[in-house]
């Protein structure tokens, strides 16, 4: 009798397993299903610009403040913490401002800061986004003959992946420069020694790599909280959820991406 | 004149219209009324193909819009105007942006003509000072106002209203349903309003529709509906005490 009851119960729980699947499938079908819409020729090209102007400036300069602040913080510690792990005298001082520099070109300033990035680019998408939806402003759209998605999306898709690459290069220059003046003032390096090392050794395809990965990155965080905006259906507490929901999923994409493009790209 | 054929709606096996068939003439107000949770809006977005119905068909002055290609549905959505039940302007533009919009999407016009565009719509609501202002600033009245402004904004030969005067006092009520019955007298749209406001029904159902459930239920105009005897419609207009004493009292 009693195995019979855990039979149940693993089917019951294989089943829920299932949905559980094919709901996986049926957001990435409809997330596809989506991008067809928004890459859809824009109506009014004239119209279309503005609105790219409008979100470059909403999304990507408004970041740039966070980025910086970010940047030079993690630059001055990553700076510290490399000379704490490599204090000892074997090692050449160089390798200092090396592995600051190369931590922040190959994964701080494009990875971290695509993860900082969905959490305030991406919420504030799903939450525009979404609340269009349930206030009817997107039937709206619709009504009109207005293709909403790609009225919508499309600026905010193409803004994000223009910008993100700009904030890489911002974000690694900042990150630099906040170990330039970190590690002297706390007297872990002097100026001489962290200069020559972080032009020691430099490889520029780690640079390409990321900018190769920022665009990814870019285009995730734009499209994947529009995604969760779009199809948001209820009130403003359900609008909360999606916005949640959105950065946790895109932050497990962009590692996803992260894993597989430095498989292929890096090794 | 919009014909519905006999069209059925349902979401995941929840059949939520049965069948419905009516037909809404030209230059005259025809409302739908019902219920919360009845399918009015449903069946007004089905109209309006937000929603894709599952059988029968639309017909907007003869043209078969269910089996429209989406090119030529475009087109016919130019001359279709729609107020929503919440107004849904655009936040991020002003009240004059908001009126324009469908201008700046559709027409090729100069700015001074949309400009005098914009104004002639916002002056037939009676919105005057405001163009500069954020849907957020102004009331709920002046938003559904606003609304009804950029519906006309096209010229549309059809106008559609979800329940257009919900959440507002009686008296900005019923400036607002005469306000939607002037507009369609003098530009002869075919006009249709969703709404379970006995008031508007009484002050311009010129043509009414009522249903229950998803299923046509009655048929009629205002002078016809208070001597009624379908049991569920008396049952929805008598659940107003005044209308009721004014049914003992006849
Ligand atoms: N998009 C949808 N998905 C599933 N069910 C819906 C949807 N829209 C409406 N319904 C259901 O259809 C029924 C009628 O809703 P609606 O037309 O909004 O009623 P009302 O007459 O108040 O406008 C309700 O039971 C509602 O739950
Ligand atoms: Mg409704």
């Amino acid at each position: 009798m009693k195995d019979y009851k855990t039979q149940i119960k693993i089917v019951i729980l294989c089943f829920r397993e299932i949905s559980k699947v094919r709901k996986f499938f049926f957001h990435i079908g409809r997330y596809f299903h989506m991008l067809g819409r928004v890459f859809a020729r824009p109506e009014k090209h004239k119209l279309y610009i503005r609105q790219l102007f409008h979100e470059i400036e909403n999304l990507g300069v408004n970041s740039v403040g966070i980025v910086v602040i970010v940047s030079l913080f993690i630059g001055g510690i990553m700076t510290i913490q490399f000379a704490y792990s490599m204090s000892n005298p074997l090692y050449p001082k160089n390798l200092i401002g090396l592995g600051t520099r190369d931590t922040l070109l190959l994964e701080f300033s494009s990875t971290m800061m695509a993860l900082i990035m969905a959490g305030k680019i991406g919420s504030n998408i799903t939450s525009e986004i979404g609340s269009m939806k349930v206030t009817e402003q997107i039937d709206s759209l619709e009504i009109m003959g207005i293709n909403s998605a790609s009225y919508l999306i499309l600026p905010k898709v193409v803004a994000v992946v223009l910008m993100l690459p700009v904030l890489y290069v911002l974000s690694v220059f900042f990150g630099l420069i906040g170990g330039l003046v970190t590690g002297p003032i706390v007297g872990v390096i002097s100026v001489n020694d962290y200069l020559e090392g972080i032009r020691w050794l430099f490889e520029p395809y780690y640079a390409t790599f990321s900018l190769i990965k920022s665009l990814f990155f870019g285009f995730l965080v734009a499209s994947v909280p529009a995604y969760f905006g779009y199809y948001v259906q209820g009130g403003a507490l359900e609008v909360g959820k999606a916005s949640t929901k959105a950065v946790v999923n895109t932050n497990i994409l962009i590692l996803l991406f992260d894993l597989i493009l430095t498989r292929l790209l890096l090794t | 004149m919009i014909e519905v054929r006999n069209i059925s709606k349902s979401f995941d096996g929840n059949k939520v219209l049965k069948e419905m068939s009516v037909v809404f003439e030209e230059g005259q107000t025809n409302l739908i009324i019902g219920r919360s949770g009845s399918g009015k809006t449903v069946l007004l977005k089905s109209i309006l193909g937000l929603h894709e119905v599952d059988e029968g068909a639309i017909f907007y002055d003869g043209r078969d819009f269910t089996n429209m290609n989406e090119k030529t549905r475009k087109k016919l959505r130019q001359e279709i105007g729609m107020v929503f039940q919440g107004g849904a302007l655009f936040d991020s533009l002003t009240v004059e942006q908001n009126v324009r919009f469908p201008l700046d999407m559709f027409t090729s016009q100069t700015s001074k003509e949309k400009e005098k565009r914009v104004d002639f719509c916002l002056e037939h609501v009676n919105i005057t000072n405001a163009n500069k202002l954020y849907p957020s600033e102004i009331s709920g009245g002046m938003q559904k106002r606003v609304a009804i402004a950029r519906g006309i904004a096209l010229n549309p030969k059809y106008l559609f209203c979800d329940e257009p005067n919900s959440g507002l006092d009686p008296e900005t009520a019923t400036l607002i349903d005469s306000l939607i019955q002037d507009l369609t007298k003098e530009f002869g749209m075919t006009t249709i309003i969703n709404t379970h406001d006995m008031n508007s029904v009484i002050e311009i159902g010129e043509k009414i529709l009522f249903i229950s459930k998803g299923e046509k239920c009655w048929e009629g105009n205002k002078d016809e509906i208070l001597k009624t005897d379908n049991q569920t419609l008396q049952d929805f207009i008598f659940a107003n005490k005044l209308y009721a004493q004014f049914k003992q009292n006849q």
